[in-house]
């Protein structure tokens, strides 16, 4: 599907300072999008915006052909169905591991062989029962990624997601990813500095400089 | 930045709760429309400048000594090893367990002609049965001493805090510009911690110009007495308004203090990072003096009124009478209610300004109630309830004398105690916690109920217990706003002290000494934290 998401003539001033002035995107359905640029550009607040938990200063966003953002309308970050993971430690302490990629899902037996199928293409089986104080940075990043992936969600955003994950584990588990986010139509937005993850993941790569994006 | 066009149902509920909480005050504050009376004039020409000078010499009196007592017993656990210091760190907090109405009960028998301290000095001397040793302790000086070793800890604690948090590099560095430890205590230490000694003298002057008990059982003209006396005796409801918006107008230049000297302390610390002073080892008779010095105060403070206690309920032969029974009952039920809705509102309130965009100037305001002295608060909700009861029950009392009236003076007073703890509980949990809540659907009140209570529960039982604690021993509102014939351990303390009872008053009294000590274990663990 053409322009799954298309973001129009987004702008963004923080704190007195303009950081998007007027960007455009467009993605297809199932496309994985790399994004990079300097620190300060206006990356993370981009993903931010896209999800709802910003308002930009003007601009529309449509996704699967609906507005989810313009002038008169903002839908709910709740109610979007877009995923996010970012770089910093976000699981619910008080949940275990499973538990926690449970939580956006309705219980049913369907769900929970979905949730040991994600357990298992990420290689976290075996952590489903730790709580988050339990795992290292990188089985955290894992199990925060599964939590997003499991909700089948219209859209996924990752921000620096595996920042904290060894060489070796990031080529395990590329493929991995690639697959689940193929398989499931999973139309995905990435925002890193690592250029081996974007030849790994990316079907385009955009670079974020003076609040516009430009495709390299 | 809140917007006029965010204003949504939210805030419309916050401006009712806020009108709730102020609605008594400006009561208060409105009587001074109504004009100047009979009893106004007697009073402007008889009493007001006693109430005024009465006020005056107790709070420098008193400040004076909480100044001695909390610095120095600070100065030396903080700076000091010496025989006792670990007891002496936290025992330093007990007597905040003891209220000063209690003290006050307790001294007034114990320093009695017949007395314990005074048979037990002709005892020692022997001497005549018509010598007494200690003087009458009704007077100012015995109230100043009341107040003193009930309220030290205040200063104590807030002392203690910001001397740890001066780093060794800058006494060392003093000591090395060939400064010697005493000039470098005074001379930088002092000045250091000035801000924390000023905000906890405040708070004491809060306290001890709030208080109704002790000043009242030791027929001490202050404002307090006054507004209570021109109510009950006068039944001039105008007039005890007028009275207490002069008191708590001068509350609230001590509240004003309190907050500018919190911010300096803020100031004064950030340039640090926390690495505390090696304490020097205390040997010989210098460690004898520092234990007595800090002995001092925990015992007249705390050790002495509970052996006493203990002595007088042993002395009974039924403790647990249904009266006392009764009264426990009642005070577990009226305060648990209290705390348990003081906490929901706090959790509300706290939610609404991390999740709904709710101003934290609301937050702030409706901790103001903790300044509000428990007297002036029950005046001004039952002119608020006879109002009331005018416009919708043709004044019959519908409202006025129920427990709502108890229950909502509660928890204005005791707000500000579990808004500090939900608040800080709340700054435990990173923002993209919640983000991560919403874009996996959660809306807000499953991110309320699966995500923040389970996480704050730790900190929702600490509010409940320190709000309980505090609401078990508060004596003016519940005395004025209680329900008829329904008395509390308080209550019934203070009736039966005032009637000279004070075998049976001892067992209640020990009680709520007993719950005073929870918010000592939750304090106590706070500072030691803070040490290591």
């Amino acid at each position: 599907m053409k322009n799954f998401l298309s973001l129009q003539n987004i702008s963004l001033d923080l704190d007195n300072k303009e950081i998007l002035k007027g960007l455009n995107l467009q993605v297809d359905k199932g496309e994985f999008i790399a994004i990079t640029g300097s620190s300060g550009a206006g990356k993370t607040s981009l993903l931010r915006i896209i999800c709802g938990l910003e308002s930009p200063k003007e601009g529309e966003i449509l996704l699967d052909n609906m507005i989810i953002f313009n002038k008169g309308i903002s839908v709910p970050t709740e109610k979007r169905n877009i995923g996010l993971v970012i770089q910093e430690k976000v699981l619910f302490p008080h949940l275990t591991a499973r538990k926690n990629i449970e939580f956006g899902l309705s219980k049913n037996s369907s769900n929970e062989s979905h949730v040991d199928e994600i357990l298992h293409h990420l290689n976290i089986t075996k952590l489903a029962n730790k709580f988050p104080h339990e795992l290292s940075g990188g089985e955290s990043q894992r199990v925060a990624l599964a939590r997003s992936i499991v909700m089948k969600p219209k859209l996924l955003l990752l921000d620096e997601p595996f920042t904290g994950l060894d060489t070796e584990l990031k080529s395990n588990i590329y493929p991995e990813i690639q697959s689940i986010l193929k398989n499931n139509m999973i139309t995905s937005l990435m925002v890193t500095h690592d250029l081996n993850e974007v030849k790994a993941l990316s079907d385009k790569c955009f670079n974020l400089d003076s609040g516009k994006l430009i495709e390299i | 930045m809140f917007k006029f066009k965010d204003l949504n149902i939210w805030h419309v509920l916050i401006l009712i709760i806020c009108s709730i909480f102020f609605i008594p005050l400006i009561f208060i504050g409105g009587s001074i429309l109504f004009g100047i009376n009979e009893n106004f004039y007697h009073l402007y020409e008889n009493l007001l400048l006693d109430y005024a000078l009465n006020s005056l010499y107790l709070v420098l009196g008193v400040s004076c000594l909480v100044t001695i007592l909390g610095v120095s017993t600070a100065l030396l656990v903080t700076y000091f090893d010496f025989f006792g210091k670990k007891f002496f760190q936290w025992a330093l907090i007990l007597p905040l367990a003891v209220p000063p109405y209690l003290l006050a009960y307790v001294f007034t028998e114990f320093f009695d002609f017949s007395g314990t301290a005074n048979v037990f000095a002709r005892n020692i001397f022997d001497l005549q049965n018509d010598v007494a040793i200690f003087p009458n302790i009704r007077t100012i000086t015995g109230a100043v001493i009341v107040f003193g070793f009930t309220l030290y800890p205040y200063v104590y604690m807030i002392s203690r805090v910001a001397l740890m948090n001066i780093p060794a590099s800058v006494i060392e560095a003093s000591i090395l510009l060939g400064r010697n430890k005493i000039f470098t205590f005074f001379n930088l230490s002092i000045p250091l911690i000035r801000p924390a000694i000023i905000a906890g003298l405040a708070l004491v002057a809060m306290e001890t110009l709030s208080d109704f008990g002790a000043v009242e059982h030791f027929a001490i003209p202050t404002f307090t007495t006054g507004i209570f006396r021109t109510w009950t005796g006068l039944y001039d409801l105008t007039t005890a308004l007028q009275l207490s918006t002069m008191l708590l107008l001068v509350v609230f230049i001590f509240l004003a203090i309190e907050r500018n000297s919190r911010n300096k302390i803020r100031y004064a610390n950030s340039n640090y990072e926390n690495n505390a002073y090696k304490p020097i080892q205390l040997k010989t008779y210098k460690s004898s003096i520092a234990f007595i010095i800090c002995l001092l105060p925990v015992f007249i403070g705390f050790i002495l009124p509970v052996l006493e206690l203990i002595n007088w309920a042993t002395q009974i032969d039924n403790i647990f009478s249904n009266k006392v029974f009764t009264a426990a009952s009642n005070t577990l039920f009226v305060a648990s209610l209290a705390a348990f809705l003081t906490c929901l509102l706090a959790l509300f309130i706290n939610f609404s300004v991390r999740s709904l965009k709710i101003p934290q100037v609301f937050n702030d305001l409706l901790s103001l109630g903790y300044a509000v002295p428990g007297l002036i608060l029950a005046v001004g909700i039952t002119q608020m309830f006879t109002s009331i009861d005018f416009w919708i029950a043709n004044s019959n009392f519908f409202i006025t004398g129920s427990i709502i009236g108890l229950i909502l003076a509660y928890i204005i007073k005791s707000y500000a105690i579990s808004n500090n703890v939900l608040n800080s509980s709340y700054a435990g949990i990173p923002k993209s916690v919640d983000e991560s809540a919403q874009t996996l659907g959660a809306n807000k009140s499953r991110l309320l109920q699966e995500v923040h209570i389970p996480l704050l529960n730790t900190g929702l039982l600490t509010a409940f217990l320190l709000v309980l604690a505090e609401l078990i021993k508060e004596l003016p509102a519940t005395l004025i706003l209680r329900p008829f014939n329904f008395d509390t351990l308080s209550v019934s303390v203070y009736l039966l002290a005032s009637e000279e009872r004070m075998f049976q008053a001892a067992f209640p009294g020990l009680v709520i000494i007993g719950f005073g000590l929870i918010p000592i274990y939750f304090l106590n663990k706070l500072i030691l934290n803070k040490n290591n």
